[in-house]
C-alpha cells in the first residue's frame, strides 16, 4: 500500500528535519490515514483515508518551507495538519504520494500583547491552552464550535471559526491578524501589517491580504500551503484569571461568579425562538450564546446531561431516566432552549442585563429551564462553555457523528429550515440504525458575526462506526438531507461538505460549474496557478480547471462520473 | 480479553486527541497543559493512546506488521493511564489503558519482546523481584524488626512491602515505619519477609501475563494459607496489582488497603498522634496506580446493548474506571495532619496527575524517556515554590530520586509515611 518513490526524497527531507521527525513506517502512516468521518465516503467503509507515504514534523517555519521545496522537486503533494481531525485533514488520493505534515512540534505561545490585545501563536497551539494563559491578563479567545482542543492557526487562517462566544468576539477568520503562510511552492509569504514588517496588529495591510483567496473552509480543508504563526485578537475576560473546577470528572463544575449569569433560556415555538435571538442582539446583552445541549437530541438531552454530571451514572442511566415522567416534563420544557451566559463590567452591569433579559423573556414567551438552572447544572454549563472542553460528547453515544444541515443565516432563516431538518431526521431514524434522539438534534451558535444577526444549527447524527448498516444509514441520511434541501429550495448543509471528499474531481468540478457564481472557481485556478505551481497543495482548494465554467459547457454528471 | 475485543474501541475511536492532555477543563496553564508522556517524547500520533488504538487495528487488519518502531511506540510509554481518563470524559464506551495493555500482551505472546526488558523478566522467574536483586536479601529490611512471620504463623494483615521498598536500600526505612505505626496501632498483622514474592503487576503491564498470573496464583495460596484476610501496601503499584488485579481472580476474596489510607484512618480515629513538627513546604505527586488506577474493582461479566437504535451501553452495567474515585485525599489530609508542613499543590493533581515516568516498563526499557517524565514532573514541583515532592510510591520516589542526582537539583523526595516517621514522637529518624 506504501507508494514507492525515490529514497533521495526521503533523504533529502530527513536531512532537513531530523531521522526522528520522519517516519514512513507503515503502522505509523496508518495512525495519520485513520480518520474520523472515513468510513462514509471511503470504498467498503473503510475507516482509512489514503496513506501518507511519509509523515514529517517540521519543528519551524524554515523547516516547513525547506521541506515543501523538497516535495517540488520530486513531484510529492503536502498536506498540513495540527491537531488532525476529519478526513479531510489525511492524503485525498491513494495514488498520489503525499507528505502529512504533522505540525505538532510548532506549539509555542510566541508573543501575548495585552495592550493590544492579540496574541501570536504557531500551529500547535491549541484553544484551551491560549485561553488559560490569556484569561490571567483579563483576555479570553473565541473557542470555535469544535472545542478547544482545536488549533487556534487552523480555525483561524480558514473561512470558518465561528464558537459559542462569536456573538461576543467575533469568529476567528475575522479575529486573524498578521499571518505567516508557507506556499504550496514552498516560499514564505507574510500577509498584513507583518508584510510591511510593522508588526502583527492588522490582517489587512498595509501590504497584501491574500486569506481570502487561499484559505480553505473549515480547519485543515482546502487551504493552500501551510500556516505556520498567526496573531489572533482578543476580548476582554471579566471573570477569575485561573479557571478553578470543581468535583470529580466527567462534569466538573466552575463556580459563577458574582458578575456572571449562567442560563439555559426555552421557547413555546420557533418563531418565539427567533424573535429572543433578535432581541438578546438588538438590546447588546450577553457573552456566550450557543445551543449546545441539544446535540444529545431533544428527546434524550436532559436524561443525559443530568446523569452526565453525576459521576456514579452511565448510558444505562440515561436510558432509565428517559422513561422518567419528571424527565419527560424537563425534557419538553427544554425542548426548544439554548445556553446563555451573560459577563458583567460590574455587579450593576451584570443586574441591569438580567432585567434586560427578564423583559425579552416576558416579551417572547420564552422562560429559563429551572432545572438547567439549579447551581449544579448551571455550574457545569458554565465550565463547559468557557472551556468547551466536552466538544468530545458530540460522540458520547457511540462514536460516530455527522453534522448535517447548519446552514448559516439569520433566525428566520434558520428557523425556516428547521422543520424540515426535523422531519427528515425523523424519518431517517425509523430505520433504527440511527440514534433515535428526536428529529431535533440540532445545535449550533447563536451568532457567528460578533454583535449578532448570523446564526446556523447542525443537526448531530450519531451513528456506529463500527456497523456498516449504521454507517450506510448515516450515508443515506446525508443524500437525504441532500434531496430535502434541494426540495425545498435550501442550499445543502455540512454533509454535502463531508460527502464531497470521496467525489472524484470531475464530479466536484462538474457540480462546481453549476453553480451560480463559478466563475469565482475559474479565478480561484489562477490564483492556483500563481502559488502552487506544481499543483501539490490541498485537493480541496475549490478551483475550476480550464475549460470548465463560464466559457464552455459544463459535462453532463454522467461524463464526470466515468 | 484479546486485541479482537478491542476492535469496537478501535473503530469508534475519532481521533480527537484528546488523549494527548490532561482534561481541558482543568488546564492552568500552556506550560502545564499536557497529559502523555509518550507522545511528548515519541512526537508522532502512534505514541498516543488514539494511536495505538489504530496500531492494533492495522496489525489486526494485516496492514502492517510490527518493526521496531511499531514496538518503542507500543511500549515506550508508562501505561499512566492520563489518556484514560481523558478520554472518558466525553465516551463512555471506550477503554483506551485496557486495550493498550493488551496489545503490549499480544506482541509479548508472539515474541515481539523488548531486549531490555528480557533480564527484568528473567530476574522476576529466578528471584521474584523486579529489581535484580537474590532473593535471599528480600526479608532484609525487616531484621531487627520484631514482627509476625507467616510462613509459620497467621495473621489478619499482612503486610507487602514490595519489591522496591524491601530491596532499594534509601526507601526501605518505609517499610520499617509502616512495621512501628502497624505495631502501635495493636494490628493483628505479619510479613512473609524474605519469601515475599512480587506481586507482579510490573510484569503484567510490560506484556507478560503468565508471568503476573504466576505470582498472582502464589501469593493469593499464601496469604490463604497465612488465614490473610486484609493486605496492607505502602506501595502504589502493589496496591494497583492487589486490588485491581488480584481481586478479579476467582475466588480472591482479599480486602486491599494503601498505607495512607490505613494511616489517614489512625489519625482521623485519633489512633496517631502526629506531634512534631517538620518544618517543610511540600507538594504532592499523585502516583498513577494510587490515584487514577487506584479506584475500586467492580466485577463485571457483560456484553454491549444497544438502545435507542445505535448508543452503546452494557448489558449489566459495566463499571466506569475515569479516575473519578482513586485514593487522592487520605495522603493529602496526612500532610494536612503534620505540624509545620505547608502543602502546595502543583496544576496537574489527582485524575490529571502528569507520571513521574517510571511505570508500564519506561524506567527498565527506556530509561531516558522515563528521566525526561520524572524531570517534567520535578519542574512542575519546583514551580510551586516547593522544598520538597511528596509520594506514596517507591517507584515514583525512585526515579524523582535518580532524576535530581542526575540533574543536581535541590528538590527534596520523601514518602508520606517517611515524613509521618519524623512527625511521629519516639520513631527512628
Amino acid at each position: 500500500m506504501t507508494i514507492e518513490i525515490s529514497r533521495d526524497a526521503y533523504r533529502a527531507i530527513e536531512d532537513i528535519v531530523g531521522a526522528d521527525n520522519i517516519s514512513d513506517d507503515p503502522a505509523f502512516l496508518d495512525s495519520y490515514a485513520f480518520e474520523w468521518l472515513a468510513e462514509l465516503v471511503r470504498p467498503n467503509r473503510s475507516h482509512y483515508m489514503p496513506r501518507p507515504w511519509a509523515v514529517v514534523l517540521p519543528g519551524s517555519t524554515e523547516e516547513v518551507a525547506a521541506v515543501t521545496k523538497v516535495c517540488n522537486k520530486y513531484g510529492i503533494k503536502v498536506k498540513p495538519i495540527s491537531t488532525g481531525w476529519y478526513h479531510w485533514a489525511a492524503p485525498m488520493k491513494d495514488n498520489e504520494p503525499t507528505v502529512q505534515f504533522d505540525l505538532r512540534r510548532m506549539d509555542k505561545i510566541i508573543e501575548i500583547d495585552e495592550k493590544n490585545m492579540y496574541a501570536i501563536v504557531e500551529p500547535y497551539v491549541i484553544c484551551a491552552q491560549l485561553q488559560a494563559e490569556v484569561m490571567k491578563l483579563g483576555l479570553n479567545v473565541n473557542i470555535i464550535g469544535a472545542g478547544c482542543s482545536t488549533s487556534i492557526v487552523a480555525s483561524a487562517c480558514a473561512y470558518f471559526g465561528g464558537g459559542p462566544s462569536s456573538y461576543y468576539m467575533g469568529n476567528n477568520s475575522d479575529n486573524l491578524l498578521g499571518q505567516e503562510w508557507v506556499t504550496p511552492a514552498g516560499d514564505v509569504l507574510r500577509t498584513g501589517s507583518l508584510s510591511s514588517g510593522a508588526g502583527w496588529f492588522c490582517s489587512e495591510g498595509p501590504g497584501p491580504s491574500p486569506r481570502a483567496i487561499t484559505r480553505g473552509n473549515l480547519g485543515s480543508r482546502g487551504g493552500l500551503g501551510t500556516y505556520t504563526k498567526c496573531a489572533i485578537k482578543l476580548s476582554p475576560w471579566l471573570g477569575p484569571p485561573v479557571l478553578e473546577p470543581k468535583g470529580p470528572p466527567p462534569g466538573y463544575r466552575l463556580p459563577i461568579p458574582d458578575n456572571f449569569r449562567v442560563y439555559t433560556i426555552g421557547a413555546p415555538d420557533w418563531d418565539a425562538w427567533a424573535e429572543c435571538y433578535y432581541q438578546i442582539y438588538d438590546n447588546n446583552i450577553g457573552y456566550i450564546f450557543h445551543r449546545q445541549f441539544n446535540l444529545a437530541g431533544a428527546d434524550l438531552a436532559p436524561a443525559l446531561w443530568l446523569n452526565y454530571i453525576d459521576p456514579t451514572k452511565t448510558l444505562n442511566d440515561v436510558e432509565v431516566s428517559a422513561k422518567d415522567p419528571e424527565i419527560q416534563r424537563i425534557t419538553d420544557e427544554a425542548r426548544i432552549s439554548f445556553q446563555f451566559i451573560m459577563q458583567g463590567n460590574s455587579i450593576e452591569d451584570i443586574q441591569l442585563q438580567d432585567k434586560i433579559l427578564d423583559t425579552i423573556l416576558k416579551q417572547t414567551g420564552c422562560y429559563k429551564v429551572k432545572r438547567f438552572c439549579e447551581p449544579d447544572m448551571a455550574e457545569f454549563t458554565n465550565m463547559y462553555m468557557q472551556r468547551l472542553g466536552h466538544k468530545h460528547c458530540n460522540f458520547i453515544w457511540v462514536g460516530g457523528y455527522m453534522g448535517s444541515w447548519m446552514q448559516p443565516g439569520t433566525p428566520d432563516f434558520v428557523k425556516s429550515y428547521v422543520p424540515v431538518a426535523i422531519s427528515g431526521f425523523e424519518r431517517d431514524q425509523k430505520s433504527h440504525k440511527l440514534v433515535e434522539c428526536g428529529g431535533d438534534a440540532m445545535m449550533g451558535c447563536g451568532s457567528t458575526l460578533g454583535g449578532g444577526g448570523y446564526s446556523g444549527l447542525e443537526q448531530f447524527v450519531s451513528y456506529d462506526p463500527n456497523d456498516n448498516e449504521s454507517i450506510d444509514a448515516c450515508v443515506k441520511h446525508m443524500e437525504d438531507a441532500i434531496a430535502d434541501t434541494a426540495e425545498h429550495g435550501i442550499p445543502p448543509g455540512k454533509e454535502l461538505l463531508y460527502l464531497q471528499i470521496g467525489w472524484q474531481d470531475e464530479r466536484i468540478w462538474n457540480a462546481m460549474a453549476k453553480m451560480q457564481q463559478q466563475f469565482v472557481f475559474s479565478f480561484q485556478r489562477k490564483i492556483k496557478e500563481a502559488f502552487d505551481p506544481n499543483a501539490l497543495g490541498d485537493r480541496n482548494y475549490p478551483w475550476l480547471p480550464e475549460g470548465w465554467g463560464a466559457k464552455t459547457e459544463a459535462p453532463t454528471e454522467a461524463s464526470a462520473n466515468k | 480479553m484479546a486485541l479482537e475485543d478491542f476492535r469496537a474501541d478501535a473503530m469508534r475511536c475519532t481521533r480527537c486527541a484528546y488523549c494527548k492532555w490532561i482534561p481541558f477543563d482543568l488546564m492552568k496553564s500552556a506550560r502545564f497543559s499536557r497529559g502523555c508522556p509518550s507522545i511528548e517524547a515519541g512526537k508522532f500520533h502512534s505514541y498516543s493512546a488514539g494511536g495505538r488504538l489504530v496500531t492494533a487495528l492495522s496489525l489486526m487488519d494485516g496492514r502492517s506488521t510490527v518493526t521496531e518502531k511499531v514496538k518503542e511506540s507500543v511500549f515506550k510509554c508508562t501505561l499512566c493511564g492520563q489518556c484514560d481518563v481523558s478520554c472518558k470524559m466525553c465516551r463512555y464506551d471506550m477503554e483506551p489503558l485496557e486495550a493498550m495493555r493488551e496489545l503490549r500482551a499480544t506482541l509479548v505472546n508472539e515474541g515481539h519482546t523488548l531486549p531490555q526488558i528480557e533480564p527484568v523478566i528473567a530476574g522476576l522467574r529466578t528471584n521474584f523481584n523486579m529489581v535484580g536483586k537474590p532473593a535471599r536479601d528480600r526479608g532484609n529490611w525487616a531484621k531487627e524488626l520484631k514482627v509476625k512471620d507467616l510462613t509459620k504463623r497467621k495473621a489478619e494483615y499482612v503486610f507487602h512491602a514490595g519489591c522496591r521498598y524491601s530491596f532499594d536500600g534509601d526507601l526501605g526505612q518505609v517499610a520499617r515505619t509502616c512495621v512501628n505505626i502497624l505495631t502501635a496501632a495493636k494490628v493483628d498483622f505479619g510479613i512473609f519477609g524474605k519469601s515475599e514474592k512480587c506481586c507482579g503487576g510490573r510484569a503484567c503491564d510490560m506484556g507478560y501475563r503468565n508471568d503476573f498470573q504466576a505470582k498472582a496464583d502464589f501469593n493469593l495460596i499464601a496469604w490463604r494459607k497465612a488465614g490473610v484476610r486484609t493486605v496492607i501496601t505502602p506501595c502504589a503499584e502493589c496496591f494497583h496489582t492487589f486490588s485491581r488485579k488480584y481481586t478479579a481472580q476467582a475466588g480472591s476474596e482479599i480486602k486491599v488497603v494503601s498505607m495512607v489510607q490505613f494511616v489517614d484512618d489512625l489519625i482521623k480515629e485519633g489512633k496517631l498522634k502526629l506531634t512534631r513538627t517538620v518544618d517543610l513546604k511540600v507538594t504532592y505527586h499523585d502516583p498513577c496506580h494510587l490515584g487514577r488506577q487506584g479506584e475500586p474493582y467492580v466485577p463485571w461479566d457483560g456484553k454491549e446493548k444497544k438502545i435507542f437504535g445505535q448508543a452503546v451501553c452494557y448489558d449489566p452495567p459495566r463499571p466506569k474506571y475515569n479516575g473519578a474515585w482513586g485514593v487522592y485525599d487520605p495522603p493529602r489530609d496526612i500532610l494536612k495532619a503534620i505540624p509545620g508542613v505547608q502543602l502546595v499543590e502543583m496544576e496537574r493533581i489527582r485524575e490529571a496527575a502528569w507520571c513521574c515516568g517510571a511505570g508500564g516498563g519506561a524506567r527498565e526499557a527506556y530509561p531516558e524517556f522515563s528521566r525526561s517524565t520524572a524531570n517534567e514532573r520535578l519542574e512542575e514541583a519546583r514551580s510551586t515554590g516547593a522544598d520538597a515532592i511528596v509520594t506514596a510510591c517507591p517507584w515514583c520516589e525512585r526515579n524523582f530520586i535518580d532524576a535530581t542526582e542526575a540533574n543536581g537539583t535541590a528538590m527534596k523526595v520523601f514518602d508520606v509515611i517517611e515524613l509521618v516517621g519524623r512527625a511521629i514522637d519516639g520513631e527512628e529518624q
